[in-house]
């Protein structure tokens, strides 16, 4: 108890990290809140710059800025009806109102509240949930993983975008960037095309830098022209007697928050929705109604929203499967620390679990000292235009893509994935699929070979396997739920 | 039930483009190991090319159904997927790759963020000059001093 609570310390004690985790936040708050930068974008490009860090230094900094950002997209979609990140948008719909209605001060202010105390709740569900769901994963087999990988990916791929089929197709061709190089088992090349540069395979980073860095500044161009919008708050003070009137709400909706992360290929953005949609359909008599400025409409996502994180860290600690697009990065991270984010990580790695467990929530509190200050500043950073954001977006993808091996070939690759990233992107792919793909690749792969080699290289054995065992079965069950419920036929019934 | 949104302009054609790319996948991750067994190298490549060559062609029968976009033709292809501004820019950024090993990173970044801060924001070239020349400072300090990182130097100086 007492070793876990030092782990759990281990970044409030420590200056260094203390510092790195209140940038990290800090930062995270801006990156968050202007239009055009997302979290995703920021954690790939710190990862190329902290792979050679101490572990927990880097974990400080990535999740300060998680955290952070997935708050600042509230701060613009209040001020400026423009939602910073996607986990904004249904915080908009109520919050803008309140700000014109000259009430942006108390609506940040109740935000800034209720998102950090969803995001303690979050936090709280992952130090509880997270140690019992890895003593069952622990039992899983090369099978399991295999089905996880393809789960994980196609759940991405069916929750983001605007089709399932390119949803999937978007996942396989991570799949098959992920496949470049030498084969580990038996090193054979594959699409390698006797490129040197190519043996060694496509990092992850390189792709996500390019397919999300560079990939939305090319998107942006089309919004460079854009007036920024002003907003003049005078003073930021929480009206106690509404953090007190909405703490049921925000209970449920952060519960509803946390569920909805912890759900694979979920995240903020779909959690905020559907907590504000909750909200609604909950409160009969609201002082407002909701759409003009309704504080129900503005406190349930903005709870789930925060809550969201750390339910997206259960399934990628205790599974290895990430909640969201950041934590498929925060597992990138681990990966290239020479850790394993799965059932083994909390057993053989306590420490690091404890130390996320302990950070997230050092992280969640300076959001609330950042949240409540600083508010004058940060209007002026917000208007800063495209034309600026556009080119620096660029420059620090190519020092990013250059710096995880320094590599200048790893630039022209940054850049190739992100004109791919843009016609897709234009055609409404998603490209998160694409990034879970070539991070779970290669793991989707071994596993398929050793759970095959397990069952002699016998088709009809390894299908009775995949229905036979208890956990795949239930894999399998729900691997194919999954796929049947993207049926024409089911899914226009749906509609209906 | 409502009527399903029009296509984008093109979007057929890259449909048709996506079938090409995954049947060529396909074709490359067949010549890693063939048919030659069950867990060799080419297996997994040719489960996802599958997968991309099913999924393109969903995706292309689908363009098929739903109605033409309202600017069809060459001219709503390139107004929709490349406007001039993002020609010149990716341009642009094809010429800093390429400057990139001749001029060293700073030099080139410099280039790019001068040029393009100039191009897109109309406050004349003193003040992209300000902006870049402000920029690479900040990066050099940031990466090179704070994060250690050697940034690429170029073949023109050294």
């Amino acid at each position: 108890m007492i070793e876990t609570l030092g782990y759990f310390a281990t970044s409030w004690v420590d200056p260094y990290l203390l510092g790195l985790t209140a940038l990290g936040t800090l930062a995270g708050i801006y990156v968050g809140a202007i239009p055009g930068l997302s979290v995703t974008m920021a954690a790939s490009i710190l990862i190329s710059f902290t792979f050679k860090w101490e572990v927990n230094a880097a974990l400080a900094l990535i999740a300060g800025v998680y955290v952070g950002g997935v708050y600042g997209g509230a701060r613009t979609a209040i001020l400026l009806n423009i939602p910073g990140a996607p986990s904004a948008i249904a915080t908009a719909l109520d919050g803008y109102p309140l700000a014109q209605k000259g009430q942006a001060g108390e609506a940040i202010a109740l935000s800034t509240v209720m998102s950090v105390m969803g995001g303690l709740l979050g936090v709280l569900a992952l130090a509880l949930a997270a140690p019992l769901i890895a003593q069952f994963a622990i039992k899983f087999t090369s099978r399991e993983y295999m089905l996880l990988g393809i789960i994980g990916i196609l759940l991405v791929g069916t929750l983001s975008g605007e089709s399932f089929a390119k949803g999937a197709f978007a996942g396989a061709l991570g799949v098959m960037i992920g496949m470049v190089g030498l084969d580990p088992m038996t090193a054979e090349t594959r699409f390698t095309y006797g490129s040197i540069n190519l043996m060694g395979g496509v990092p992850f980073v390189v792709a996500m830098i390019g397919f999300f860095g560079v990939a939305e500044a090319l998107v942006q161009l089309e919004h460079v022209a854009a007036t920024p919008v002003k907003q003049a708050v005078s003073r930021i003070v929480p009206a106690w007697a509404d953090v007190r009137r909405y703490l049921a709400l925000a209970l449920k909706s952060s519960g509803l928050g946390t569920l909805i992360g912890a759900l694979p290929g979920t995240g903020g953005d779909i959690a905020a929705l559907l907590a504000y949609d909750q909200a609604k359909r909950s409160t009969r008599d609201p002082e407002v109604p909701f759409g003009e400025g309704a504080k129900e409409g503005l406190i349930a996502p903005e709870a789930a929203n925060n809550a969201a994180v750390g339910g997206a860290f259960v399934p990628m600690l205790t599974l290895g499967i990430p909640g969201d697009a950041v934590t498929a990065i925060i597992i990138g991270a681990l990966y290239i620390h020479g850790l394993k984010p799965g059932p083994l990580l909390l057993s053989d790695t306590p420490h690091l679990f404890w130390f996320i467990v302990g950070n997230l929530t050092l992280a969640n509190l300076f959001l609330l000292v950042f949240g409540l200050t600083g508010i004058r500043v940060f209007t002026k950073v917000v208007e800063c235009p495209r034309a600026i954001l556009i080119p620096l977006i660029v420059v620090l993808s190519a020092v990013g893509a250059y710096a995880i091996q320094n590599n200048p070939v790893h630039i022209t690759w940054a850049l190739g994935f992100g004109v791919a990233g843009y016609l897709l992107k234009r055609y409404g792919f998603q490209v998160g699929p694409i990034i879970l793909g070539v991070i779970l690749g290669p793991m989707i792969d071994s596993n398929y070979r050793r759970a095959m080699i397990a069952a002699q290289q016998d088709v009809g054995r390894f299908l009775y396997d995949l229905v036979s065992h208890p956990i795949s079965a239930v894999l399998s069950a729900a691997l194919l739920a999954m796929l049947i419920s993207q049926l024409p036929v089911i899914r226009n019934r749906r509609r209906r | 039930m409502p009527s399903p949104a029009p296509l984008r302009p093109g979007e057929r054609l890259f449909a048709l483009l996506l079938v090409l790319f995954a049947g060529f996948a396909f074709h490359q991750s067949h010549a890693i190991s063939g048919f030659e067994g069950l867990t060799t190298g080419g297996v997994m490549p040719m489960l996802a090319s599958g997968v991309m060559v099913v999924t393109a062609l969903v995706i292309l029968s689908d363009t098929l159904r739903r109605p033409q976009a309202e600017t069809r033709g060459l001219r709503g292809l390139v107004a929709y997927l490349f406007p001039l501004r993002v020609v010149l820019f990716a341009a642009l950024v094809a010429a800093y790759g390429a400057a990139i090993p001749l001029l060293g990173f700073l030099v080139a970044s410099g280039g790019l963020l001068f040029v393009a801060i100039w191009m897109l924001w109309t406050r004349g070239p003193l003040v992209a000059l300000v902006l870049a020349l402000a920029s690479v400072g900040a990066i050099h300090v940031l990466f090179r001093m704070v994060f250690k990182v050697v940034l690429p130097g170029g073949s023109l100086w050294s």
